[in-house]
């Protein structure tokens, strides 16, 4: 039977959508039917996943020709 | 994730032919990212120079890139090897052995049989009490992530903050995928833990 503590463990396979055998997702599914604690942590570190995907944004125009100037210094 | 328009064929001809204007494009979208990923490792002058660098290792050899990974791919594996050089000559390695990072930070909080001792609280992370701390929120994140150990700090940056594929960190890391899915759960756990006493005490 899982515990709570191997479905922390692996929870992170399911918050990154790794291909899982179909014994293992099964006994996941079946463990969060039965645990709302499991659930709620679920639910939270994927929303936290969710929070810091925070890709910055595009380089300034001035920046942007700093760096080329460096890369070809003749033109 | 990868900027879709920098990593199509067309994209990719015109760089390796010398196209001006598609190198300006690669720079504008990519430069932050990879800035970014060095400064997980180095300080901030430090970080601009290894990505300076990093720009110069990869337009030399862009002729030559036969695009069997991502771009993003690439140019990060190239800046993190930068930076793994520029740490070596100050006498710094980064380790990606899991057993030398303090553990997992919510052992405590289960039962030796392994059930939950004490569960995590409920809180939302995007509901209006939410708007109301948002700043201290972000303040004691990016200290806590500071804090984290330069492997674990390392994998979440590439994997939460940028989006890139797992498989694509392992390769770009040269690390196994069983000592990277400890990492990042390491990292995960203990910014949960985080999130979790922040929630419940309003204290970082």
């Amino acid at each position: 039977m899982l515990k709570c503590r191997d479905l922390v463990n692996q929870a992170d396979l399911l918050i990154d959508g790794a291909e899982l055998r179909p014994g293992r997702r099964l006994a996941l599914r079946a463990h969060l039917l039965i645990c709302r604690h499991c659930r709620r942590y679920l639910r939270q570190l994927d929303a936290l996943t969710d929070h810091l995907h925070q890709p910055p944004p595009p380089l300034n125009e001035r920046d942007t020709r700093a760096v080329l100037e460096r890369l070809e210094p003749r033109r | 994730m990868a900027i879709p328009e920098l990593e199509s064929p067309e994209f990719l001809d015109r760089l390796r032919a010398g196209d001006r204007d598609a190198l300006t494009e690669l720079v504008r979208g990519y430069h932050p990212r990879l800035l970014a990923t060095a400064r997980t490792l180095l300080s901030p002058a430090d970080a601009e120079e290894a990505v300076q660098d990093a720009w110069i290792a990869a337009h030399r050899a862009l002729p030559r890139f036969q695009g069997r990974s991502a771009l993003l791919t690439w140019l990060t594996r190239i800046v993190i090897n930068q930076a793994r050089m520029q740490l070596r000559r100050g006498g710094r390695e980064i380790p990606f052995d899991p057993t030398e990072d303090g553990g997992d930070a919510l052992d405590h909080r289960f039962k030796p049989g392994g059930h939950w001792r004490d569960p995590p609280r409920h809180w939302d992370l995007t509901g209006p009490d939410a708007l109301l701390t948002r700043d201290e929120l972000q303040h004691c994140l990016e200290k806590n992530l500071a804090a984290l150990p330069d492997n674990q700090r390392l994998l979440l940056q590439l994997r939460d903050v940028q989006g890139l594929d797992f498989d694509a960190i392992c390769h770009i890391l040269e690390v196994s995928a069983s000592n990277a899915r400890v990492l990042l759960h390491r990292a995960r756990a203990r910014i949960f833990q985080m999130v979790d006493h922040f929630q419940e005490t309003g204290e970082c």
